[in-house]
């Protein structure tokens, strides 16, 4: 898990580092480019070109019907049954591809996640740091004690021990920017939690920190992972939703990522010769 | 095994498809491509639909208001006409009384067979022009492929004509165009699919000839013969070579010779003249060929495009794009055939046919439907006459690629005649085959096993190549009749027959050696297009495949024979000299008759017919010198080339087939016939001008609603 974490992670940071100091957008739109031809590619190397190109022609053929025979309810009713198979194998011909996509795709989009998914903390911001103990703890008798790295963050109540949940849950509140941290020590183990309070545009934020060798890490790669036998299973902060503004319009990033990537695949489809 | 590993992968891909959490639902740009254009296809279906539905009372409401009652006096649903061009009597009634054409002998005996008369002189162009209008010639204008210029004596394309642009915007090397180019058809006369258009009925007219530039009508219409290629010219093949010894002139077709480094191949693709220069010259699309002998395969790179090619074999269409400047781009399609590889690289690419699906010129009414056609079955050739025959006369395709590029192009015709007959359950559907004609005169000589061409051209082939031909139409035959019902009329028909050409008459060196047509001082031959021929001393000179013009004073611009007595005289001496003319060498009459232009009755366009039509003798035709204008001192000449069977003679001696599910009420109907008797069926008032009259039996065809019908 590691090791692709640490691939794909590299691999988007590279991509962005030079445009850490500028808006998301500018890192957004050259991520959505180069994943856009990245896939425009795998597309037309995992697909049936010739089956697509034949079906979409024959998409073509079945609207135009509709405009030739417009006098003729009988064949428009036909055209319309025709163009909606063909809409359909249309679709089946695209699913290879489409599955071949979804790893890498998943691990870059988990990528951007971290990237473009939050906001930093603000000053006199205050927010949850939840940790969740492993089944076999109890939080009501475990003794847990949360040290702030600085006077920059201030643990506001004493730890909120909910059994059920297996959860441990403490509010801070933020008092300067800056990049933070907490330390937690529990049985003997200090485990720290970065707390980000940064001002830059474009930065990466974990939400999250995961054990070792789980299906969980590969969806939080943000932070070195804890380690298997920590009596911990996680530690999350509550950072806010971070969004694309688009004058004054606040739009998740995966919908702009899903423009602008379907943008630019249709836009270089004819440079790369890729039926889509 | 490797299904079984496929699945397992698909299967592990799902899991993790469905592990993901709700945000990586998006799996990028390639589920982004099929939501965003099944969608689009969803959403346009959608509105269409709707319009469709919302528009479709109003449409009905505004053709009642109109009076349009369409198919009310109809005595039938459809006309289903498949146009065999050049189907030959004889053969037919020996094919069918050998049991060879089954569906065509039960069309005979469920409805009629005949004989049918043709025009004068008895070539497709004039005699489908007669079909459509109902009209001998001297109404509907078109006497020959070619026209005489009369200010040049040079030949013009009698159906239509492409000018260019009147007006233009000069930008540094560039002149924009500021008008439309002038493409103007010159068929006069009404077409019978107009007429009941007007009468808001239906047609779907496919490749018949004469159709270039498409007129507008209710149906739609595909253009056939004299469709032009992309060079403006009735079909110019291209053939590469690295054989010096084959780098001649070619008829048909231009040659180009290339050379070989190291298996590459750096040549071209010759296109359209680049009108939009000042200075004008020919558009090259540049082309590399690879030739790898190990793995047998040729690699041509061309327009972006790379086709894997074995020798031997067409390469499907292949499109292709020329870029005159100024962004424009002109679309073609083509296909290329390497007939082999060593010890000379050899290959033939056909003419440079309009791309139906981004047409440069209008080949389709309405404009769409040659893009529909093209995106339901994929492309197909717009030249109207695609049947390379020039290729295999001048020996640079086989016999065998050649049937083979004719039974392409068939197929292609097929599949549009059928899917029209889907489409137009009510109305006309008419559809035009070339393939009869092609290989009929390609390879009428297997069936004279005297005929000079045997001795010296390719002889791969048997007689069986026109007995499968027909075969080949018979079953075409009755998968049409399959697909008729009782109220149905089914016509097959041929617009002339065929006979042997064993002997060319170079009518232009009979007329210098009788002293009718002069040559320049010093000058005893002439080359291609009477370069050498004095016309202020020249009387008659022969153009095209069967005219003879007198040169006359007041109409051509050097004329010398006065109208009147002069011009009668005249008109009387070439007329005892020719008519009965003998081939000494042969034993023979090499001509039965002259059709006089005086003869026919009047007509608009009366003045336009050549002065006499040569009506050759069967085995007879104008030699090819002849046709080109050349004047020698050779009168008659043996065929020796592929094209070894022709029509272009005595109309009397070919006249085409007609087959019809309806009993018919003459025996001796003429190609003039079937207008009118298409406009009858529906139930319209046939116009007066129309020459030929309708002939199905309507006695007949009321008792026929309760017998079976043909397709059962």
């Amino acid at each position: 898990m590691s090791i692709i974490n640490i691939f794909f992670g590299k691999l988007v940071e590279w991509i962005l580092f030079p445009f850490r100091g500028m808006s998301p957008w500018v890192g957004m739109i050259v991520l959505s480019l180069v994943t856009g031809i990245f896939m425009l590619l795998v597309f037309r190397l995992t697909s049936n070109q010739k089956g697509i190109k034949s079906i979409k022609n024959k998409i073509k053929a079945h609207i135009l019907e509709l405009r030739l025979f417009q006098d003729n309810l009988k064949i428009s009713l036909s055209s319309q049954g025709k163009i909606l198979k063909c809409n359909l194998k249309y679709i089946s011909c695209t699913m290879k591809p489409m599955l071949i996509m979804i790893i890498p795709l998943i691990l870059i989009l988990i990528q951007m996640n971290l990237w473009f998914g939050y906001k930093s903390f603000s000053p006199d911001q205050t927010a949850i740091l939840k940790v969740k103990l492993k089944d076999n703890y109890n939080p009501v008798e475990t003794d847990i004690i949360l040290i702030p790295s600085s006077s920059a963050i201030i643990v506001e109540t004493l730890p909120l021990r909910i059994e059920e949940e297996k959860e441990i849950d403490w509010r801070f509140s933020v008092k300067e920017n800056g990049v933070h941290h907490f330390d937690l020590k529990i049985g003997g183990w200090t485990i720290t939690k970065t707390v980000d309070a940064t001002t830059s545009h474009l930065r990466k934020i974990s939400t999250i920190k995961v054990r070792k060798n789980t299906l969980d890490q590969l969806f939080n790669p943000g932070e070195a992972p804890l380690l298997k036998d920590s009596p911990i299973k996680s530690i999350e902060l509550t950072y806010p939703n971070e969004s694309m503004n688009l004058f004054g319009w606040h739009i998740h990033w995966i919908i702009v990522y899903f423009a602008l990537s379907v943008i630019f695949g249709f836009a270089f489809k004819g440079l790369f010769g890729v039926e889509i | 095994m490797n299904n079984k590993i496929n699945i397992k992968i698909y299967l592990i891909l799902l899991v993790i498809f469905f592990c993901a959490f709700p945000l990586h639902a998006y799996v990028g740009p390639g589920a982004g491509f099929a939501f965003i254009s099944s969608f689009l296809v969803l959403f346009i279906t959608f509105f269409l639909a709707l319009f469709t539905f919302i528009a479709w009372p109003f449409r009905f409401l505004i053709k009642v208001l109109k009076g349009q009652k369409a198919y009310k006096k109809s005595r039938i649903d459809r006309m289903v006409i498949v146009g065999l061009d050049g189907i030959e009597p004889t053969l037919i009634e020996k094919y069918m009384a050998e049991g060879k054409l089954p569906n065509m002998s039960k069309l005979k005996d469920q409805g009629s067979y005949a004989r049918l008369d043709t025009t004068t002189p008895a070539i497709s162009p004039v005699a489908w022009s007669s079909f459509m209008t109902g009209c001998h010639p001297n109404k509907h204008n078109i006497f020959d492929f070619l026209s005489r210029n009369v200010k040049n004596y040079l030949p013009d394309l009698s159906s239509a004509k492409i000018g260019t642009p009147k007006r233009f915007l000069p930008l540094g090397k560039y002149k924009i165009p500021l008008s439309k180019p002038e493409i103007k058809g010159l068929r006069k006369s009404i077409p019978f699919w107009n007429i009941l258009g007007d009468e808001g009925i239906f047609s779907t007219i496919l490749r018949i000839p004469i159709t270039f530039p498409p007129e507008k009508f209710k149906g739609h219409l595909i253009s056939g013969m004299c469709a032009p290629d992309l060079k403006g010219s009735q079909g110019t093949f291209s053939f590469y070579t690295t054989d010096s010894a084959k780098t001649q002139k070619h008829e048909g077709g231009m040659i180009i010779p290339v050379k070989r480094s190291s298996n590459t191949i750096e040549t071209y693709i010759s296109g359209p003249v680049n009108s939009l220069l000042k200075k004008e010259k020919e558009l090259r699309l540049p082309m590399t060929i690879f030739v790898d002998k190990d793995k047998n395969n040729i690699r041509i790179e061309v327009s972006g495009e790379k086709i894997d090619l074995k020798p031997g074999t067409f390469s499907d269409w292949i499109r292709i794009k020329f870029r005159p400047g100024l962004g424009m781009k002109i679309r073609a399609i083509c296909r290329f055939y390497v007939s082999q590889t060593d010890p000379h690289f050899e290959m033939y690419l056909t003419p440079l046919n309009i791309d139906p699906e981004k047409p440069a010129l209008p080949i389709s009414h309405p404009y769409i439907y040659s893009v529909y056609l093209g995106k339901l079955i994929g492309s197909y050739t717009t030249l109207g006459e695609a049947d390379d025959t020039w290729a295999l006369n001048e020996e640079i395709l086989s016999e065998d690629s050649f049937i083979k590029l004719c039974y392409d192009n068939h197929k292609e015709s097929e599949d549009m005649l059928f899917n029209a007959m889907d489409k137009t359950k009510k109305g006309v559907v008419a559809c035009w085959f070339q393939i009869t004609d092609s290989i009929q005169h390609m390879f009428f000589r297997y069936l004279d096993k005297n005929h000079p061409a045997l001795k010296t051209g390719q002889t791969e082939k048997s007689v069986q190549v026109i007995e499968k031909l027909y075969t080949d139409m018979d079953d075409l035959v009755g998968r049409v009749m399959k697909q008729m019902n009782k109220n149905s009329l089914l016509v097959v028909m041929s617009d002339h027959g065929f006979k042997n050409f064993s002997r060319g008459f170079n009518l232009n060196s009979w007329l210098y050696l009788n002293g009718y047509l002069h040559l320049k001082d010093g000058k005893k031959e002439s080359d291609e297009w009477f370069k050498d021929v004095d016309w202020s001393k020249t009387k008659a000179y022969g153009l095209g495949l069967g005219g003879i013009y007198i040169n006359l004073k007041g109409r051509e611009a050097q004329g010398l024979v006065s109208p009147g007595e002069e011009l009668k005289t005249l008109k009387q001496e070439l007329n005892a000299k020719l008519s009965g003319l003998r081939d000494d060498k042969m034993g023979k009459v090499a001509i039965n008759k002259l059709y006089d232009r005086d003869e026919i009755p009047p007509g608009p366009y009366k003045s336009n017919c050549p002065d006499f039509i040569v009506g050759y003798n069967i085995d007879y035709r104008v030699s090819w010198d002849s046709v080109t204008g050349k004047v020698n001192t050779t009168v008659f000449e043996d065929n020796t080339k592929a094209w070894s069977g022709d029509h272009c003679i005595d109309p009397s001696i070919v006249p085409g087939v007609l087959f019809s599910s309806k009993k018919i009420n003459t025996k001796t109907p003429s190609i003039v016939d079937i207008a009118p008797t298409a406009l009858d069926l529906f139930g319209i008032d046939i116009p007066g001008h129309i020459d030929g009259r309708a002939i199905i039996d309507m006695s007949a065809l009321t008792s026929d609603k309760n017998t079976k019908h043909i397709g059962q």
